[in-house]
């Protein structure tokens, strides 16, 4: 085990948990990520036993999830496996695919709310999606002022946003004021 | 008396505000308009040419005289219309456009000079002596153009953006926008009802007749409390929809906090609007007739007089009179007298005219004076050549209504004129898809049609999308017709005013046809007719008509001027969508910026990143002298930097080789694995688009780097290579920019740095040699990868980490290394190590340049089908001679000074002359001098020549002697290592 | 704008960054004889029609899939789209 000590996204030693109002938004740096792209006559592989989802879903099974990020090609997530190499176990699992690490690449918010309510106002603030027709299963990568975003509705009052990582500060002032904006409104 | 009875304002609370200084009172649903009438204030403000005095015309966003400076301080905000400013408490507001007080206003001059201003002055004056112009012309018209003055204060409030979705966005809340919301809403799809105004109710809340049994805004409110409980349904009160836009998409500014004194969140919002059907329910705007002094305060249009008498209870003098063409003027005489106002003069044109009430009825007749200069006090009219003068405080004029058929006309659609109706209608076809319109705005203007319209259109919209909805039930209203009698203008010999916002006259109109401008659009342009705030909303159809006139062609044959948005101003905060300062844009840190920064490093912007520029030490007092310490020290011992923002992308797959072999002019499908290799990228045209290095950590794994600044348009280019160019391949791409901080370590000291923190991996020159590559761990079992590359020309390695520990490694680098002299350094040391060592970068790669140029050419394999590769053999490339080279100051003290121009010593410095230029330039520590690199004319065959930089800007020149490119160690020896 | 992505639906335009004419698909043999005059047409000529257009466009800001949308310059007016790789091995059959 290194004894480097990591940091959050946003540059902290803790990654950051902070509620404004109904919602609470906080840094999932325990989330490992990889992607999985199919190769040439790979059929389609059940990795842990997940099946993965078609374009613009989201499919979670036992602590692995998957979504859709282009044709042929996911991006596989492992909660709380961030500090392990889980691009070489995808890869043990997917032999005939193309499979990189992409744990470090992301900054992952996780943004919950007790109902629908607060996460569809959010929504409307900062994507060009229609929070109507982005149900619990949902994933698509858009625009997020000038950046590129995952977001992924995990449950009715769950949405993670996924954002590079370098741009952390950026993505959380966006989160964070329009969260600030709902509530005081 | 100038506050009636009656009127949708709060009687309990009273509101304190104040224009010019002076104070008033007024209650919560006033505006300020309202208030100041109701306060018997006719003088607003001074008009924008002529600097005559103006009252207020109408009452709504099409009002072009009562413009005023809103707040004051930061705040202040000029231009707005006093028609739509909710009144607030402690509201402050000063007129606009004059040179002392208001009632005397020292620019008013401009009136008596008004021969020399008529329409298109500037064309023919301020041209003569031509010295005069810069110095005595500009100067005056810059102080006398516009209409307000900003604060200058940078802007306290915040503004915000939100993305709607719906199936029907209704635009609009007056009598057909409700029965339109209420047909769909009812129906459960989603309905977006948006409205410019702070109530919804439209018209309806501007007339005195009943719906049903009901007053009107009784049933506004009913509908409106039906609305609001709905969740399919949402409301947006203050909206203005400006713009019509692709495919459903429309632009709204909701004005969120103008109504309050502060706002609490945000001031504005801009949404944008995706919505599958549209309605537009935006009414209809009055036209007022034109005849000698109509401009003078008191006198308005006679709906929005209407308007003040029943919606807001003010009237602002004792005495009334009305001049109208159509039925609805009627209307308005007849309103007033039920309220007790006393009506001295109806006039009508038409000579069957009937009157609706009890009221001096003068049929066929025209008004043809005013007198009252701050504040109108006679009336003349005008029947058989017999004039008589009437008292009368405020005019009220009714010349017909014209759809507001704006967005309708945003795709260039083209409104048809209408000879039953004498108005615009929008065109039957060609206006924005999905987009229909309903009631007044389409020439359904009754109080009746417009109901059953708006509620027919909802369901025609809804059945286009396969849905069904049931007409609501709807109550009985007025169907009376308006009986259009077409009157243009009132002939005369005195100035009537057609654009009361850019004062432009019917004589004007007449100038414009004598020049030849008789097209509308030069019309428009050359009498700046409908060019101001209110972009003609109240002339543009009545300047037409009188040109048509003019001209002898029909009305529909003048045609209208093109429609486009925003249909109302709309500010640029808004449309910035908020983010200003440091957030303006996105910034990208990299993965040692926290130690960076603890370490006082200076840092850069290189696009959106963030980057460590030099890292002073204490003591030192210039940049200069970091960045030579932290070269010095680096080729001396080592030096570390955070290369992380260099674009990476993963490439996998059986054909992965090969593919970059067709995206990069040299070979890269026979790289070994565990190594790695420059990769020359050309763009299609032959010339060289980016570089970077290719490593192979297994047969069918690459990883390969970009520029920085290229990152994101090379990653395009790959992805249009493997699923345009090449979708045969087996190769798959993904950026991994982001995942792995990455470290140059570089310095005769590297490998011994290394050794210390890499876990038993072999490092020695025979295990890992120049350009090898291999995955491994570091600091006790973190996965890392390891590249013996070199920009600085030393023995040099980038490490590269998952990027949450690049902090950490930084700092243990550092630290692990201190004996070893081991030195942060930033992106001015790596640029004069690469300069020191000729190596290219963004400055060298600009587009422009060739590999041929780069002393590269070899490096274009014609052994394969590569980007680029073809047109590299053109002709004109091949002549190309200019190649790179080095550059000295033959004074050490001169400067090098990138972009300047190179010419042959003693030849004139011209375009024909000229042999190239500098590209890149520093200060070396280790020539002692500024060194840079350029493109010289046959380079290479000139070593040890002096040559010429220009500088023509500061108007000097300096002596450069041509040198090689690799200031040190220019054998590559310390490489190889 | 719209842009009917043919797997996600109805996108923004501002996902997308745009590159030209879908003839960009059509890439000389640079191995060939007479690819030099070849490749001079490919990069340099467009017919750029008042009009029905295929052009090429990115999904930026979504998958990153390159489509192929026809649309009507003058309109704006988008009468389909498909995936640039479907269209590209259609093309080399």
């Amino acid at each position: 085990m290194t004894d480097l000590s990591p940091l959050s996204a946003l540059g902290d030693a803790l990654p950051l948990t902070i509620a404004i109002g109904p919602l609470t938004i906080r840094e999932n740096a325990g989330m490992a990520l990889a992607s999985l792209t199919l190769r040439q006559g790979s059929g389609e592989p059940q990795p842990f036993g997940l099946h993965l989802p078609g374009p613009g879903g989201w499919k979670a099974t036992d602590g692995i999830a998957a979504f859709w990020i282009g044709p042929g090609a996911w991006m596989v997530e492992a909660e709380g496996r961030a500090e392990s190499d889980f691009a070489a176990a995808l890869k043990a699992e997917a032999r005939h695919c193309s499979v990189s690490e992409q744990t470090d690449g992301c900054v992952m918010f996780e943004i919950t709310a007790a109902d629908a309510a607060p996460i569809r106002a959010l929504l409307e603030k900062l994507v060009n999606l229609d929070a109507q027709g982005f149900a619990p299963g949902s994933a698509r990568r858009t625009g997020l002022e000038h950046m590129s975003v995952f977001v992924i509705r995990r449950a009715e009052g769950h949405l993670a946003l996924l954002a590079m990582r370098s741009a952390a500060g950026s993505v959380f002032h966006a989160i964070e004021t329009a969260a600030r904006r709902l509530t005081a409104a | 008396m100038t506050r009636l009875s009656g009127g949708l304002i709060d009687r309990s609370k009273t509101l304190r505000f104040s224009f010019n200084g002076q104070g008033y009172t007024g209650h919560p649903g006033d505006t300020l308009a309202s208030a100041l009438l109701a306060n018997g204030v006719r003088l607003v403000g001074r008009s924008f040419k002529y600097h005559r005095p103006r009252g207020i015309f109408a009452a709504g966003s099409e009002e072009p005289n009562a413009l005023v400076i809103l707040r004051g301080g930061a705040r202040a905000e000029p231009n707005t219309r006093a028609t739509v400013a909710e009144l607030f408490e402690g509201l402050e507001a000063t007129s606009q456009n004059h040179v002392g007080p208001l009632g005397f206003d020292l620019l008013a001059v401009n009136d008596l000079l008004s021969p020399f201003f008529a329409a298109g002055f500037y064309y023919k004056t301020f041209m003569w002596p031509k010295v005069f112009w810069e110095k005595l012309y500009e100067p005056m018209i810059r102080r006398a153009a516009g209409l307000g003055a900003m604060s200058m204060q940078p802007d306290p409030d915040a503004y915000d953006k939100g993305f709607l979705h719906c199936d029907l966005l209704v635009i609009g809340g007056g009598a057909a926008g409700l029965a339109a919301a209420l047909t769909a809403a009812r129906s459960g799809v989603r309905v977006i009802l948006a409205d410019e105004d702070f109530r919804l109710g439209g018209r309806l809340l501007a007339e005195g007749e009943a719906l049903g049994d009901r007053p009107a805004p009784d049933w506004v409110a009913e509908a409106e409390a039906e609305l609001v409980s709905l969740p399919n349904l949402r409301i947006l009160r203050r909206t203005t929809v400006f713009g019509a836009f692709d495919h459903g998409i429309y632009g709204a500014v909701e004005r969120v906090g103008d109504h309050l004194p502060t706002p609490a969140t945000v001031r504005q919002t801009l949404w944008r609007i995706t919505a599958k059907r549209i309605i537009l329910a935006a009414g209809a705007t009055e036209r007022h007739i034109p005849f000698a002094n109509n401009d003078r305060p008191g006198i308005m249009l006679a709906g929005a007089l209407r308007a003040y008498v029943h919606r807001w209870a003010a009237c602002p003098a004792d005495k009334v009179a009305i001049f109208t063409s159509n039925d609805d003027g009627h209307r308005t005489a007849a309103d007033l007298v039920a309220k007790g106002v006393q009506v001295t003069a109806v006039i009508d044109p038409r000579r069957d005219a009937k009157a609706l009430g009890q009221y001096p009825l003068f049929a066929g007749s025209v008004v043809t004076d005013t007198k009252g200069r701050l504040g109108l006090s006679h009336v003349q009219i005008t029947r058989d050549a017999a004039p008589v003068w009437i008292k009368a405080g405020v005019l009220g004029v009714a010349g017909g209504w014209n759809p507001n058929l704006h967005l309708a006309s945003h795709h260039r659609g083209r409104p048809e004129w209408s000879e039953a109706h004498q108005a615009f209608l929008p065109a039957p076809a060609g206006g924005p898809p999905g987009l229909t319109v309903a009631g007044a705005a389409a020439g359904q203007g009754t109080t009746q049609a417009a109901l059953m319209n708006g509620a027919e259109a909802a369901r025609a919209a809804l059945a286009d999308l396969g849905i069904s909805a049931n007409l609501p039930d709807l109550p009985a209203a007025s169907d009376a017709k308006g009986n259009q009698h077409p009157l243009w203008h009132v002939p005369g010999k005195a100035r009537a005013w057609v654009d009361f916002q850019n004062d432009v006259t019917v004589k004007d109109i007449k100038l414009a046809h004598q020049e030849n401008m008789r097209p509308v659009e030069h019309l428009k342009r050359w009498t700046t007719l409908g060019m101001a705030t209110d972009q003609g909303k109240t002339a543009n159809v009545t300047a037409l008509a009188v040109m048509a006139e003019l001209t002898g062609q029909s009305i529909p044959q003048t045609g209208t001027t093109i429609f486009r948005p925003p249909y109302t101003p709309v500010s640029m905060a808004v449309l910035g969508g908020g983010d200003t300062g440091p957030h303006f844009r996105p910034r990208r840190l990299t993965p040692s910026h926290e130690w960076a920064a603890a370490q006082g490093a200076v840092f850069v912007e290189v696009g959106q990143w963030m980057r460590a520029q030099y890292f002073p030490r204490p003591g030192e007092t210039t940049w200069r002298q970091t960045v030579d310490r932290e070269v010095l020290a680096t080729r001396a011992g080592v030096g570390i930097c955070d290369v992380t923002t260099l674009g990476k992308v993963d490439v996998q797959g059986r054909d992965a080789g090969a593919f970059l072999d067709r995206l990069y002019a040299n070979p890269m499908a026979s790289l070994k694995v565990g190594m790695v290799r420059y990769g020359l990228m050309l763009r299609e045209d032959g010339h060289v688009y980016d570089d970077g290095t290719c490593a192979r950590l297994a047969e069918d794994h690459y990883v390969v780097t970009t520029t920085t600044a290229q990152a994101g348009p090379v990653y395009r280019h790959m992805e249009f290579a493997r699923q345009c160019l090449w979708p045969e391949l087996d190769v798959q791409l993904i950026s991994t920019t982001d995942a792995w901080a990455q470290f140059s370590v570089a310095g005769p000291n590297a490998r011994r740095l290394l050794e210390r923190v890499v876990d038993g991996f072999d490092l020695s020159n025979e295990a890992f040699p120049f350009m090898a590559c291999a995955p491994l761990t570091v600091c006790g079992g973190l996965r890392a990868r390891l590249f013996r590359i070199s920009f600085s020309g030393e023995l040099a390695y980038e490490l590269a980490v998952p990027a949450r520990y690049g902090n950490a490694l930084m700092a243990r680098l550092v630290q692990v290394g201190a004996d070893l002299g081991a030195t942060p350094y930033g992106t001015e040391a790596l640029g004069v190590m690469r300069i020191e060592k000729g190596h290219a970068a963004g400055n060298e790669l600009n587009g422009q340049t060739t590999a041929q140029m780069l002393g590269m050419g070899k490096m274009v394999s014609a052994k394969k089908d590569a980007i680029g590769t073809v047109m590299t053999r053109r002709e004109g490339m091949l002549a190309e001679t200019r190649a790179l080279v080095g550059l000295q100051p033959v004074d050490p003290a001169d400067p090098v000074t990138a972009g300047a121009h190179l010419f042959a010593e003693g030849v004139a410095q011209d375009t024909w002359s000229d042999q190239g230029w500098i590209t890149s330039a520093c200060f070396s520590p280790h020539v002692g001098s500024a060194i840079g690199l350029g493109f010289l004319a046959s380079g290479t065959t000139r070593l040890g020549e002096v040559i010429v930089a220009a500088n023509p800007l500061e108007g000097k020149s300096t002596r450069l002697r041509v040198v090689s490119p690799h200031f040190v160690d220019p054998e590559g020896g310390r490489l190889r290592d | 704008m719209l842009i009917p992505h043919p797997l996600l639906g109805p996108r923004d335009a501002q996902e997308f960054t745009y590159l030209g004419d879908a003839s960009l698909l059509n890439r000389p043999d640079g191995m060939a004889e007479g690819a030099l005059p070849a490749f001079c047409d490919y990069v340099y000529l467009r017919d750029n029609p008042a009009g029905i257009h295929r052009e090429l466009w990115f999904h930026e800001q979504g998958d990153r899939s390159w489509l192929v949308v026809t649309r009507n310059t003058l309109t704006h007016e988008i009468l389909g789209a498909e995936l640039a790789r479907d269209v590209a091995l259609r093309r080399q059959k």
